[in-house]
């Protein structure tokens, strides 16, 4: 209920945040010339996340069965309407029998059983062990947390400096760029202050809806240093398709050593005036 | 109240010109009434369907022919534009094309005359319902010419996106106000559907005995009025929001003060949103259920399972809302509970498919233009529900949410499927409706331009989402993961465009059936429903002068009995079995109770 | 010979035809009890998610009121019930008194209702400034109060028939729809009573 305190706060000053983000932030957003790779063919985006091939390999497998039951399905079809033409007499079976229910029911169980039992299993037991299990994230020393603020039409970031503290002079904040350490979990806060966006990272498999006036979390994590889009995935208005951002992959040592001159430029350029700038909320760790 | 001379649901046929067209309580004159309605819209959503496929393959290109609608911006889509052109697409064909077509028309056509009735429960209200309807059309179409134009949150009209703030002016306000003028036409016909099944059956019309096409419209009926009220509500707050200031869908701005909620809207919207989607596809599922025994030329296949299968779905289409909603931080718990009872519902759908195919099998299958339809529906209804499943499940919802495999998906089940199905039914009773045959080989050619070009173009949707592309993007080409899908994106343009051209085949061979086509007789079909069996194409004014009495279910068809007696496949509904023949049934010949 | 199925009973033309009417009444109110339960649902919803319900800095809801409104409205649904009980007898100048009745207490409701409106409206309580909590209370009490308005003419106008003597005890159909519509209305109250003004 604290979060949501702040929360309202931070909902009130809306427009202005904007404006002095921007101001906070110009120094860090030069590395933005950065090269995200484009993909090629028509499969999924490659994959840069740990966790990621689950997700790939429960969509794959579940293809396999899906391309088993539509060919048996056409096959059936299209057999049933070559052959069993005008010229092949109809048989009489209103297939209200005991044994031809039987086995209507036992297939259906059985295809049930298999394709969507498979679903259920692996999904359960992904969201679990990985995407939803967030007990793990915390309790690892090396988790970089960050709170994201989406507005129309940007994304907001907010590391807690040093002093592991949101919402305080040392905060590093960035704008439409979020730099995270490779081989690390990115463990986000995030919430909007206008209206609903996705926050969605397509080369992790990852995506989080951002609401007013409520704190979401999710977490990823990067298997390979490289630079990634962001996108907004909701229907945010006008400028949606613009709402992009860019994720840049580092090394550990690389993100040390940007994180520590970050926070010393934010500590000068910190304005305790400036309210609209401190939209962070206390770190509500579950 | 009612004229004393006439029995239940019975009135005097007017003879004015505006009491027997424009005001008339006839259920099929209103049914015909929604047919034109819902085309004229269909044209129209399917146009701003063009632009949005113009704008994926040619982002930023002035638009040909449509152009002149956009004349301010020289024939190019902005991106405030596009906006609301994708949710007056979304709007247009969900309330406006795919309603009235399939539920207004063929609801109010079917309904009566497949259950030996002489008119609907209420035809007043039935009337009522009619106008009611055609007011929330001005509205839709007066929201395009005010300032700032129609509505452009989209069509699921999310708050807080939907309120002023997001979208200012009052096209979103009109628009808002239409879909609950639209809401009160939809449970006015659903009331007088669902009293009609249960109070107006003719005698021997039992539950079992009903066509299935009877028995998808009736459940659709029931899923209206109960869940259309839950989106009127969702419309009365969103209104309230926007026009008297008040707070329903607004977080709270200030600690002292209970803020409303965004994702309150979200819920209200798919409790509604979910049986909608059922909604849609019910009728089409009634229509095959019955077009595809008719056409085999044998019984359904389990009768009871189908119809099993649908009050399933009915019932279950009505707790699994959430799975919308599985990337708003919601419970963990409620997440899980939701993916589970979705998956259940796949249940349901196999035991539909596996009745269809079993009917197919073994028959003696014909494929005049509705059968073809009705197969093209089982097809792209195959490929929309399996690539559903990847929806309802979280962890591969994660990465698919709001993507263009979403888009793919709801369309070949509500849009292909629901297109094609309606299509069937079209084909199936323009006779009857009309007294004329449509062209067979025009109606074949609509088939299969229409049949291939659907699944192309969702397909094509479908391969889009999979690498990645969100939904609703002016130009997605601005993300660099998705730079490389302009081919494809523009190849699946080209097959909507095809798509929307074959289309015309069909304007012309409808319209020119209407004035010049070949009459009709009673039952070119030869199939043994009431309408078909006890009316002349089309169906007087009382459709039956005194209630049918119905001895059996409504796909008798191959029976040995009933070809050696009669020398035809087929017997009607209320066609007493011949002596001879009717000694030596045995209890084996059980279909006919079905 | 083949079964002929359950041919249903026949019954006279206008017992059909009232049973039709009534259960199509019974459907429509079923479909707008969903739309009120959406709407409950509603403040629930927001209710459970805000801090404090009444916020500190705006007035709470009055019970006093509401409560004898409750009341009149229970009063006003007997006097429609025993309005059908006496037509059902044939009296119909009874029926006519009985009606009025219920008009008059109807009319009553409104007049509390708007008296409630402008104490809590001068106390601060407006829809636009009131945050989740003004917009459920005036949100819903309006709302419903259209309801009462639709009820109040269209007894009004029964009123008008009865007094004329359009009813007997053969012929009394649309006192029983607008009985039952009236039934729902003061359910939907005494759950809003209960719900809004006394949790």
């Amino acid at each position: 209920m604290e979060a949501a305190g702040q929360m309202k706060i931070i909902v009130g000053i809306k427009q202005e945040i904007r404006a002095s983000a921007v101001a906070a932030v110009l120094v860090l957003s030069n590395s933005a010339l950065a090269a995200v790779q484009p993909e090629s063919g028509l499969g999924l985006p490659r994959d840069a996340s740990q966790n990621g091939h689950l997700v790939d390999w429960l969509m794959n497998i579940t293809s396999v069965f899906n391309i088993i039951l539509f060919t048996i399905m056409c096959v059936w079809m299209g057999w049933a309407c070559l052959k069993h033409n005008r010229n092949h007499p109809a048989e009489y079976d209103p297939g209200s029998s005991k044994h031809s229910v039987t086995i209507a029911l036992a297939v259906s169980a059985f295809i049930f059983a298999i394709v969507d039992g498979n679903l259920f299993v692996n999904s359960i037991n992904d969201l679990d062990r990985e995407y939803w299990n967030f007990e793990k994230v915390a309790a690892n020393p090396k988790t970089v947390r960050l709170e994201i603020n989406a507005h129309q039409w940007a994304w907001d970031a907010r590391y807690a400096g040093p002093d592991g503290k949101f919402n305080t002079e040392d905060d590093i904040v960035t704008w439409n760029e979020i730099k995270v350490p490779v081989g690390a979990p990115i463990y986000v806060e995030l919430t909007s202050t206008d209206v609903i966006h996705s926050f969605y990272l397509p080369n992790f498999r990852a995506k989080m809806d951002a609401i007013p006036g409520q704190v979401n979390r999710f977490w990823f994590q990067a298997k390979e240093t490289g630079d990634y889009d962001i996108g907004c995935a909701q229907h945010c208005g006008t400028h949606h398709y613009k709402m992009k951002a860019l994720l840049s992959v580092v090394s550990p040592e690389e993100y040390k050593t940007w994180a520590a001159e970050a926070s010393a430029l934010a500590k000068r350029a910190f304005d305790p005036e400036d309210t609209a700038a401190h939209w962070g909320w206390d770190w509500k760790e579950l | 109240m009612h004229a004393e001379a006439h029995p239940a649901g019975v009135h005097p046929e007017p003879t004015s010109f505006l009491r027997r067209y424009i005001f008339s309580t006839d259920h099929k004159v209103i049914a015909k009434q929604f047919l034109w309605a819902g085309l004229v819209f269909l044209a129209v959503g399917g146009s701003l369907a063009m632009m949005i496929r113009w704008q994926w393959a040619f982002p930023g290109r002035p638009v040909p022919l449509f152009g002149i609608f956009l004349s301010r911006s020289g024939g190019v889509i902005t991106p405030a534009t596009y906006q609301s052109i994708f949710t007056m697409h979304g709007l247009i064909m969900i309330f406006f094309a795919i309603t009235p077509v399939m539920i207004g028309c063929f609801g109010n056509f079917t309904i009566p005359l497949m259950i030996g009735a002489q008119d609907m429960a209420f035809p007043k209200l039935n009337m009522l319902s009619f106008w009611t309807f055609v007011i929330s059309l001005i509205l839709i179409t007066a929201s395009f010419f005010v300032q700032l134009g129609t509505a452009a949150a989209g069509w699921t009209t999310y708050a807080p996106l939907s309120t002023q703030i997001g979208t200012p002016g009052a096209g979103q306000t009109l628009v808002v106000a239409a879909i609950f003028v639209t809401g009160a036409a939809t449970i006015m016909g659903a009331i007088n559907y669902v009293t009609t099944v249960i109070r107006l059956r003719s005698p021997g019309m039992t539950y079992m005995r009903m066509p299935l096409t009877v028995w998808g419209l009736w459940l659709t009926a029931i899923l209206n009025v109960l869940f259309v009220p839950v989106l009127g509500a969702a419309a009365l707050l969103l209104f309230l929001d926007r026009v008297f200031g008040t707070q329903f869908f607004i977080a709270g701005a200030a600690g002292v003060k209970g803020g409303g909620d965004p994702i309150l809207f979200q819920h209200l919207f798919w409790i509604f949103g979910h049986p909608e989607v059922y909604i849609l596809i019910l009728p089409a599922w009634g229509f095959i259920s019955d077009i595809i025994p008719f056409f085999a030329r044998k019984p359904a296949y389990w009768y009871r399972g189908s119809v099993f299968a649908m009050v399933a779905v009915t019932v279950l289409s009505a707790v699994v809302y959430g799975h919308h909603m599985f990337l708003t931080g919601m419970n963990p718990l409620l997440g899980k509970g939701f993916m589970t009872l979705t998956l259940i519902i796949s249940i349901p759908a196999e035991i539909l498919f596996l009745n269809w195919l079993h009917t197919l099998w073994k028959g003696s299958n014909r494929f005049p233009s509705p059968m073809l339809f009705a197969l093209g529906t089982v097809f792209v209804f195959g490929l929309g529900g399996l690539t559903g499943l990847y929806l309802g499940t979280i962890a591969t919802d994660l990465y698919l949410h709001d993507t263009m495999w979403v888009v793919g998906h709801f369309h070949l089940t509500m849009a292909a499927a629901a297109f094609l199905g309606s299509f069937a039914a079209i084909y199936f009773w323009f006779p009857k409706m009309f007294g004329r045959r449509m062209n067979e080989g025009l109606a074949k050619l609509h088939f299969w331009t229409s049949a291939v070009f659907i699944t192309l173009v969702f397909c094509g949707q479908l391969v889009a989402g999979y690498a990645g592309q969100q939904r609703r993007l002016y130009d997605p080409y601005q993300y660099t993961f998705l730079s490389h899908l302009l081919p494809l994106n523009r190849w699946t343009s080209y097959f909507a465009f095809a798509l929307g051209i074959s289309q015309f085949v069909f304007v012309y061979n409808f319209l020119s059936s209407l004035v010049a086509g070949e009459k009709a007789e009673q039952n070119p079909w030869q199939v043994g429903t009431l309408e078909w069996t006890l009316c002349p194409s089309p169906p007087p004014h009382y459709n039956y002068a005194t209630p049918p009495v119905v001895i059996r279910g409504p796909h008798e068809f191959a029976n040995p009995d009933v070809i050696k007696a009669l020398g035809r496949d087929w017997i009607g509904q209320t066609e007493p079995m011949p002596k001879v023949a009717a000694a030596a049934i045995k209890p084996a010949a059980g279909g006919a109770k079905d | 010979m083949t079964a002929m199925g359950e041919v249903l009973p026949y019954r006279p033309p206008r017992a059909r035809e009232e049973t039709t009417a009534f259960l199509g009444m019974v459907v429509f109110l079923g479909s707008w009890a969903m739309m009120f339960a959406a709407l409950f649902f509603a403040y629930g919803f927001v209710r459970t998610r805000s801090v404090a319900w009444p916020p500190p800095d705006l007035p709470g809801l009055p019970w006093e009121t509401p409560a004898i409104n409750t009341l009149v409205l229970a009063a006003s649904s007997a006097a429609i019930q025993y309005g059908l009980r006496v037509i059902r007898q044939g009296a119909s100048p009874k029926l006519g008194r009985a009606l009025l009745l219920t008009v008059l207490l109807g009319a009553v409701f409104l007049a509390l209702q708007v008296s409630v409106w402008t104490r809590l409206y001068v106390e601060g309580l407006r829809p636009e400034t009131g945050g989740a909590y003004g917009s459920v209370f005036w949100g819903l009490t309006c709302f419903h109060a259209l309801h009462v308005l639709v009820g109040l003419i269209g007894v009004g106008l029964l009123t008008r028939r009865a007094f004329a003597g359009a009813f007997s005890a053969a012929k009394y159909l649309p006192v029983r729809l607008w009985a039952l519509y009236w039934h729902f209305v003061g359910a939907v109250w005494a759950l809003m009573f209960v719900l809004v003004f006394l949790l």
